[in-house]
């Protein structure tokens, strides 16, 4: 689960689509891949480890990742996570989806 | 594709599964062990750091837990997981295992042979097209109204005039002709039919051709179409046999085709010929001899075309009153027909079974449900951390489906060693044997069964087990969650008895019918008499002077064969059923006395010696001698029956007795000779005359038996049989040669079939009854220790907690007796028409079953209560 900083809950399986996003430009592993979603927003987004987990081994079985052991830059062992061309046409119909979403969101809000 | 690729993933992840779990974990430690980091990077002190990181992360299994979710097929795994489990369970209790498989295996594996064999013979339509439609349209005259026979061919023409109901009819008439030529002489079973018969059937010729109405008007000769099984066994499938000559009846026949494979109508037929109906029955309404088969129009339903069939008759009747008075054409579907008397007896069977796998079940239920109580506090403890009821109902079903399906498998096997074993063993005769065979029907059926034996064998203890009251069972008071569930197990065995007491009886009435028709008194010496039927070939002793020429000819070949002590020849068979029977008529029966009735005799055509080699004494008068020939006065021997019913009180010898139309029918009553029963076991003895069958000529001139006396049933002894014969015609084969004790064991095959099959299925039941009771006992005493314990501290004697226990059981195996007698009471009158010389609610059979399965039960219940006396008292009260 993704919470925003005052802990409201995101809209589901927005986890999957910024672990995607993430994952766009290198590889990175999981410690990496939460600091960095942390990062970019600001700290508004914490990410779980707790359904960090869990969702990459989903993603895993999706095909849409893939996972390689290498070594960190502070030569530590780490998992690093790669996207696969199908995990980023995948990317690319969440995040459509996604801003459809927020778009007829924001329409609402500024009507209503 | 996607769906696909990801199925692939799952797959290669299960497979990957321990090599997965340790990275998940390798990379969860370097997660905290960075998270760690950062924070001695914000100035934690390391150790604090560290905690601060595990604080964050959680609980790291769960989290793992929750991503191996993702892996694999989760829901899968978990019935993988349950039947792990489940085959642990079972192999943990292998006694229980055991005896509940067993169990199963019998009731299943009996009730799959049996279902198969239903369905091949009774639910399986004919192998025909259109099987469904087609009936046999029988006679039934005033005459003899017991006798189902042919029709006539004026009826036959009025019948086809008249009615609307048919779509096409045919006819055959059934005969038998010797095969010779190369080879052992042979006898066939042929059928003479009409042209429409292989069309009436949908089969054609897979060699040759079909027979045309060109045929009947024997425009083309003799000609002859083979069955496959001749062409293949007596020409090993000659693929110029069409337009050969084979010899029938010392005649040459043409082949004019081969029919396919499997078509062997009317019955185990060898060939067929065309039909040739001799001008004189055209015209005579009283020769049924011609089977008639008729195929309903689409649409017409049986009833209703019998309705519009008892109309033409009582038309025909009114008509011709000094013919056909009386008459009936009653159809019956071709199925029935085939199947006749194998129909009561595969009820019986499939009810007895059907029981069979009730008990079974029962058995299994209530030893799956003692296991349930000794699970009780397992099922608890798996509830309290955290099992929904749902999944420990799920794994009880499981287990028990399990069982099932090892059951069920066990008993496959032994369904298909069943029905193997019952073509083997099914009594001669037994209809669409031929067609039976392991099917892979035999293992769906006896899947579907599983199934259903599972769910309810499994369900009634998983409820019950999941039902437990946590509270108590984790307080190990069992006794007290449990004491509601004892009347279940009750139930249980309480069924269980009653209906191992119904195929009980059943099987003893069976047994004890089957005892009584052995032990009839035929009348006659049955030992050391060997008997074989010849089948004459038609036309060849066309007249009487050659068929006596014959028989006196075969006579003096057998009197001089020295180990024959006495022999004889007679026109029917002797205990195979074969009769004939003729009506007295009107004039006869006038000056009786005896108006209004009719009546008929059974008549026999016997040589000299005859009643001699049967061991009949002579009440009164001679016997035939051979004098008795054509020419010298006309005389008949009478038995006890004839002189009661006609010449009551008075002595028949000298008598002019008129038999037959002819005013020259005048026979004088010359012996007397006991009632016997010559016909078989079943018919009681009949009014019966016997003629001197040199004498005569009214005989049908084709059959003869022949019945010899020798000291030694040996081989010798047919061969010299066979030489006699052949002294006098090469060419014509000999029947089966068997003795009078063995014709009469083949009669009574079938009931004795009947017999062992419900005694064996009676004694699988009983067994089974045992195990439940004792499983019952044996459970209650070991709830009961500590009570036993206690009495017995106490100063109660050995003896009186041996009755306590005795007198649980006893009180079962009462209530469930009583139950039984009172099932066994109006079930066994659906066996009364099966059943002879015993009546179904004979009191002794009903007495000795119940007190057959009291004695059982008493001994199933001695064993724990033995074990109850034996309990050391300070152990039982230490036991909490």
């Amino acid at each position: 689960m993704v919470r925003s900083a005052n802990k409201n809950e995101l809209l589901p399986g927005t986890l999957e689509m910024l672990i995607l996003q993430t994952l766009i430009r290198c590889r990175m592993h999981g410690y990496g891949i939460a600091q960095r979603i942390q990062q970019i927003s600001d700290d508004v987004l914490q990410v779980e480890e707790g359904s960090l987990y869990p969702a990459l081994q989903r993603l895993l079985v999706k095909g849409w990742v893939k996972a390689e052991w290498g070594t960190s830059d502070n030569n530590r062992r780490a998992r690093y996570y790669t996207l696969t061309p199908a995990g980023r046409k995948q990317l690319g119909t969440e995040a459509e989806n996604f801003n459809r979403v927020i778009a007829a969101i924001a329409r609402v809000m500024r009507t209503a | 594709m996607s769906l696909l690729g990801e199925t692939w993933r799952r797959f290669i992840f299960l497979l990957r599964r321990r090599r997965l779990d340790r990275e998940l974990a390798e990379e969860m430690r370097q997660h905290a062990a960075l998270k760690a980091h950062k924070n001695v990077a914000a100035g934690m002190d390391p150790q604090e750091a560290q905690y601060a990181a595990q604080r964050q992360l959680g609980n790291i299994a769960r989290q793992q837990e929750e991503s191996r979710q993702n892996w694999g097929f989760p829901f899968i795994e978990s019935v993988v997981q349950d039947i792990h489990y489940g085959l642990r369970g079972l192999r943990q209790a292998p006694g229980f295992s055991a005896v509940a498989m067993l169990t199963l295996a019998l009731g299943i594996g009996s009730c799959a042979a049996i279902f198969s064999i239903v369905n091949a013979v009774l639910l399986r339509p004919l192998p025909y097209k259109e099987s469904s439609r087609m009936v046999h349209v029988w006679t039934v005259g005033s005459l003899f109204p017991e006798f189902q026979m042919g029709q006539s061919v004026p009826n036959m023409n009025d019948i086809k005039a008249l009615s609307h109901s048919f779509e096409t009819t045919t006819i055959y008439e059934p005969e038998l002709k010797s095969l010779t030529g190369s080879g052992e002489p042979e006898q066939l079973s042929v059928a003479a039919v009409s042209s429409g018969f292989f069309a009436f059937f949908g089969v054609h010729p897979v060699q040759g051709r079909e027979f045309v109405g060109a045929d009947e008007e024997m425009k083309n000769g003799d000609i002859v179409l083979l069955s496959y099984g001749l062409w293949q066994r007596r020409f090993a499938g000659d693929a110029n046999i069409v337009g050969s000559r084979i010899i029938l009846d010392q005649k040459p026949y043409t082949v004019a085709g081969v029919l396919p494979a499997g078509f062997v109508y009317p019955q185990k037929t060898d060939a067929w010929v065309p039909l040739v109906i001799e001008a004189k029955w055209l015209a005579e309404r009283m020769h049924w001899s011609y089977f008639m088969l008729a195929k309903l129009r689409t649409g017409v339903s049986l009833k209703s075309a019998q309705s519009e069939m008892d109309g033409i008759a009582a038309r025909i009747a009114r008509q011709y009153p000094e013919e056909a008075s009386g008459i009936k054409f009653p159809l019956m579907t071709l199925q029935d027909a085939a199947v006749g008397q194998g129909k009561a007896e595969l009820f019986v069977l499939t009810g007895a079974v059907g029981f069979l796998l009730l008990i079974a079940c029962a058995n299994v239920s209530n030893l799956a449900l003692s296991r349930g109580l000794k699970r009780q506090r397992e099922v608890a403890i798996r509830a309290a951390l955290g099992a929904s009821r749902a999944r420990i109902v799920r794994q009880l079903l499981l287990e028990s489906l399990l069982l099932a399906f090892t059951g069920g498998l066990a008993g496959s096997a032994l369904a298909a060693m069943g029905v193997g074993a019952f073509r083997v063993l099914a009594p001669t005769g037994f209809p669409r044997l031929e067609e039976l065979k392991v099917e892979p029907a035999t293992a769906l059926i006896a899947c579907a069964i599983t199934a259903f034996a599972g769910v309810l064998c499994g369900l009634a203890p998983a409820l019950s087990s999941s039902r437990a009251n946590l509270n108590l069972a984790l307080k190990e008071k069992i006794a007290a969650a449990t004491a509601q569930r004892f009347s279940l197990r009750s139930f249980l065995v309480v069924t269980e008895v009653a209906l191992s007491l119904i195929l009980l009886t059943g099987s003893a009435l069976m047994v004890q019918s089957m005892v009584r028709l052995l032990k009839v008194d035929t009348g006659l010496r049955i030992d050391h008499v060997l008997t074989a039927s010849l089948n004459l070939p038609k036309g060849r002793y066309a007249t009487p002077d050659a068929y006596w020429l014959f028989a006196r000819k075969l006579l003096d070949a057998l009197r001089a064969q020295p180990q024959f002590s006495a022999i004889a020849l007679s026109n029917t068979t002797v205990m195979k059923g074969g009769t004939s029977l003729m009506g007295l008529d009107r004039s006869t029966l006038a000056a009786l006395g005896l108006k209004d009735e009719t009546l008929n005799l059974q008549s026999r055509s016997v040589s000299p010696g005859f009643f001699e080699t049967l061991g009949m004494r002579l009440v009164r008068g001679r016997s035939f001698d051979d004098r008795d020939v054509k020419g010298a006065t006309q005389v008949i021997i009478i038995n006890d029956s004839v002189a009661r019913r006609f010449f009551p009180g008075q002595n028949p010898i000298g008598r002019i007795f008129k038999l037959g139309l002819e005013p020259s029918d005048q026979f004088e009553i010359v012996g007397q000779v006991p009632d016997t029963r010559d016909v078989s076991l079943h018919a009681l003895a009949h009014l019966q005359v016997y003629f001197p069958l040199l004498q005569d000529s009214s005989n049908g001139r084709n059959f003869l038996t022949i019945l010899v006396h020798t000291a030694s049933e040996s081989s010798v002894s047919v061969a010299s049989l066979r030489n006699a014969l052949a002294s006098v015609d090469k060419d014509q084969p000999l029947g089966k040669v068997q003795t009078i004790t063995e014709a009469i064991a083949e009669s009574v095959s079938q009931p004795r079939f009947r017999a062992w099959l419900l005694s064996a299925f009676a004694f699988a039941g009983l067994a089974l009854t045992l195990i439940g009771i004792y499983g019952v006992i044996s459970y209650s005493v070991g709830q009961r220790t500590q009570e036993m314990g206690i009495r017995m501290a106490l100063g109660a004697p050995q003896s009186n907690v041996l009755r306590l226990i005795l007198r649980q059981g006893v009180v079962l195996a009462l209530v469930g007796a009583a139950c039984g007698l009172a099932g066994s009471f109006f079930l066994m009158r659906l066996l009364a028409s099966q059943l002879y010389g015993i009546k179904p609610g004979d009191l002794p059979t009903l007495a000795g079953a119940a007190a057959l399965i009291l004695i059982v039960a008493l001994a199933a219940a001695y064993i724990p209560a033995r074990r109850a006396t034996k309990v050391d008292p300070m152990i039982a009260l230490r036991y909490e």
